[in-house]
């Protein structure tokens, strides 16, 4: 039921028996004033009767007063029967005005004649005689007075007892009205009473039915809403990853168990505060402070998936590596209102990974080591001979010249140490490095390499290229990018390596061109598998089976990465023209 | 006249084998080198060798793949192996009458092919 039927049914329930009311009030007024039209009738029943008498009175007086003259002789005996003649017809007209009906009319204009006939037959000449001094008790004479009298008193009751009756006629109309009256308003009253009952009843019944509805649809909803926040608490809870929500503010509103775990921070503590105090990051390697992603998620008002190595700082100052990313929370109309941290202990992903880079260097440098034992023991085994010849029993001409052989062989050796050697060393900070001069050591380390696979490996290394990088890194990629081509080459294959200047499009800049060095590295071996080729690069990947750690090309490209450099290859499987050329980008 | 013993040198690294010739023939060895074993086995069909000295790790065919050749052509003629590494597979060991390192020294060279092929110089067989 929306607002405006619950007004209009408000209105009804209202209206109706107001209405009913008014009816019922409108009835009763009619009633009444039918019975008060009643009434006047009543009183003018009343009036006609009083008036009646009066007449009558004055007739009596008028005879009483004519016995008293006829019985003293004294005039003043007659004064009332002087009032009465005077008053008399004004009374007559008066109760003649208020005769109804015709036949009363012609009845009372008989008794006003009858009157006339007792006072001009009668009472004039009596009085006449009596002034005369006449004698005034013949007994007919009073007879005939009385007769006449009589005959007055007959008409004057006749005509009261009619009023009377219809004075009783109109009282018993009255108390029929009012019975009727009174009957009438009360069914009505209960008529009405009922009808208005049952329809305000049926109306607000159908308020509360659908007050009952709508408050079982609100409790449903309710209970929906609270089932789906506990889902959704319980998925947050059961989440591996750490997630804090805050507001628009930056202030903690939500803060899962991981999180709580992964921060130091209990939930209670957490809440309320701002997220630098709770999440602090630093730098792994400069241990800088780092702006926590929420304040960036802000600043930006877009999602941030930082790269950078975080570490991030636990309340009781303990570390841990992270990955974090956050993300804006927005509402309908897309307006900020709070943001999304997500962050993941890597801390133990991190060290394998550098635990497999320790290990990658050194099966690389394991490999290398046979190969290195060689190179060693060759020019010293030379030296050893030409020194035992020389100690020997020879002319000073070719001991100077053995003296020659032998300082070139220990020469070599000393350069191919200090190759061997540079694998080892590590820098903390990039330092400048000499494209051409790393080349040529590592190719020179792996000459030997080379000629046991039996290829040749052609280089194209113009001049001096400088980059900014850790050298043992690159050498590894570049040792092991050689490597790889150099055993996919074969027996009798060729590898070519072309170092040059050159320049892409700056991936951080664009429409900017980054200087640097592209270094290719080409073989015209089988070429990579079209189904292999997207797996290259992947961790444990090897195509060489029980001899292949699968690493090599994994790191080697993290290295290049983290050198901000990238690493390609085309490869091609043709029967005409297969190969694989990789080429290392490194920037300037 | 005693005939000087014939040793045959195979090692791919030029300034080791030159050094090992002179070395030999100071000793009073006669010495013919290859630089591969195709050279190698080729000039040991074709000559009197009295013994060889194959270095192991050569490109092409190995020290050990040289070895079984010959041993297929003359069976009797000793093989001194020289390498960097200190110990061989089982199958070449099988293959070879001695072997040794690089970087022993000269005299303990020397004296290890005096034993295996017999002094510089001695009567035939």
């Amino acid at each position: 039921m929306n607002s405006s039927s619950f007004d209009r049914i408000l209105r009804q329930v209202l209206i109706v028996p107001i209405v009913a009311v008014l009816l019922g009030a409108a009835a009763l007024v009619w009633q009444m004033r039918q019975a008060a039209i009643t009434v006047d009738k009543i009183e003018l029943d009343d009036d006609r009767i009083a008036l009646t008498l009066q007449i009558q009175k004055l007739i009596v007086d008028q005879e009483t007063g004519l016995r008293g003259y006829q019985t003293t002789g004294d005039q003043r005996f007659l004064e009332p029967y002087r009032k009465a003649e005077e008053e008399l017809p004004r009374a007559m007209a008066a109760r003649r005005a208020m005769i109804a009906l015709d036949s009363r009319r012609v009845e009372f204009t008989d008794f006003e004649q009858a009157h006339r006939l007792w006072l001009d037959g009668f009472a004039a000449p009596l009085i006449a005689a009596i002034e005369a001094g006449g004698k005034t008790d013949d007994l007919d004479l009073n007879l005939t007075g009385k007769r006449g009298m009589d005959d007055l008193r007959t008409r004057l009751a006749n005509l009261n007892v009619l009023t009377g009756q219809k004075r009783a006629q109109d009282i018993a109309q009255w108390r029929r009205q009012v019975r009727n009256m009174t009957g009438a308003l009360s069914a009505l009253a209960l008529v009405i009473g009922v009808l208005v009952g049952i329809y305000t009843r049926r109306r607000l019944q159908q308020v509360r039915t659908a007050f009952r509805e709508s408050d079982n649809v609100l409790r449903m909803r309710a209970e929906e809403a609270f089932r789906s926040e506990q889902k959704l608490r319980t998925t947050l809870q059961s989440l591996g990853e750490g997630v804090i929500t805050c507001d628009a503010e930056g202030r903690i509103e939500t803060i899962n168990e991981v999180a709580c775990q992964l921060t130091g921070w209990s939930e209670n503590e957490a809440r309320r505060r701002p997220i630098a105090l709770v999440f602090r990051l630093l730098h792994e390697t400069s241990r800088e402070p780092l702006e926590d992603p929420v304040t960036t998620v802000r600043r930006l008002d877009q999602t941030v998936t930082p790269t950078l190595q975080t570490v991030l700082l636990r309340r009781d100052g303990s570390e841990l590596c992270i990955d974090d990313s956050g993300s804006p929370i927005r509402d309908k109309s897309g307006v900020m209102v709070g943001v999304v941290l997500v962050f993941r202990d890597v801390t133990m992903a991190r060290k394998s990974q550098q635990a497999l880079l320790a290990n990658e260097k050194l099966a690389v440098t394991g490999r290398l080591a046979a190969t290195i034992a060689h190179e060693i023991h060759n020019p010293l085994d030379s030296v050893a001979n030409l020194l035992f010849l020389m100690d020997g029993n020879a002319d000073p001409e070719e001991s100077a010249n053995f003296l020659q052989m032998a300082k070139s062989e220990l020469a070599r050796v000393t350069q191919i140490s200090r190759a061997m050697l540079s694998l080892h060393r590590e820098s903390r900070t990039p330092v400048p490095i000499d494209v051409k001069d790393m080349l040529t050591s590592i190719l020179l380390l792996m000459e030997s390499r080379f000629q046991v696979l039996g290829v040749t490996v052609q280089h194209v290394l113009p001049e001096s290229m400088i980059v900014q990088g850790y050298p043992a890194e690159l050498r590894q990629v570049f040792t092991n990018l050689l490597s790889n081509a150099a055993e996919a080459s074969g027996s009798g294959g060729n590898v070519r390596l072309v170092a040059q200047a050159g320049s892409r499009p700056d991936p951080g800049a664009p429409g900017r061109a980054q200087a640097g060095v592209a270094i290719a590295i080409e073989d015209h071996g089988p070429g990579v598998a079209e189904a292999n080729r997207a797996s290259l690069f992947k961790p444990f990947f090897t195509t060489k089976g029980e001899q292949g750690t699968g690493l090599g090309l994994w790191v080697s490209q993290g290295i290049v990465h983290k050198h901000g450099g990238t690493i390609d290859f085309a490869s091609s499987t043709d029967p005409e023209e297969h190969g694989t050329t990789v080429t290392v980008f490194l920037a300037k | 006249m005693a005939q000087p013993r014939l040793i045959l040198c195979v090692d791919d690294e030029t300034v080791g084998l030159k050094v090992r010739q002179l070395l030999l023939e100071r000793a009073g060895y006669k010495v013919l080198t290859a630089l591969d074993g195709r050279t190698g086995i080729e000039i040991f069909g074709r000559e009197p060798v009295d013994g060889v000295v194959l270095d192991y790790s050569m490109p092409g065919m190995t020290g050990g793949e040289v070895a079984a050749k010959l041993r297929c052509i003359k069976p009797h003629i000793p093989i001194l192996m020289l390498s960097a590494y200190t110990s061989l597979p089982p199958e070449v060991n099988r293959l070879i009458d001695g072997a040794m390192t690089k970087g022993e020294g000269a005299s303990a060279f020397l004296h290890r092919v005096s034993a295996l092929i017999g002094s510089a110089a001695s009567q035939n067989q």
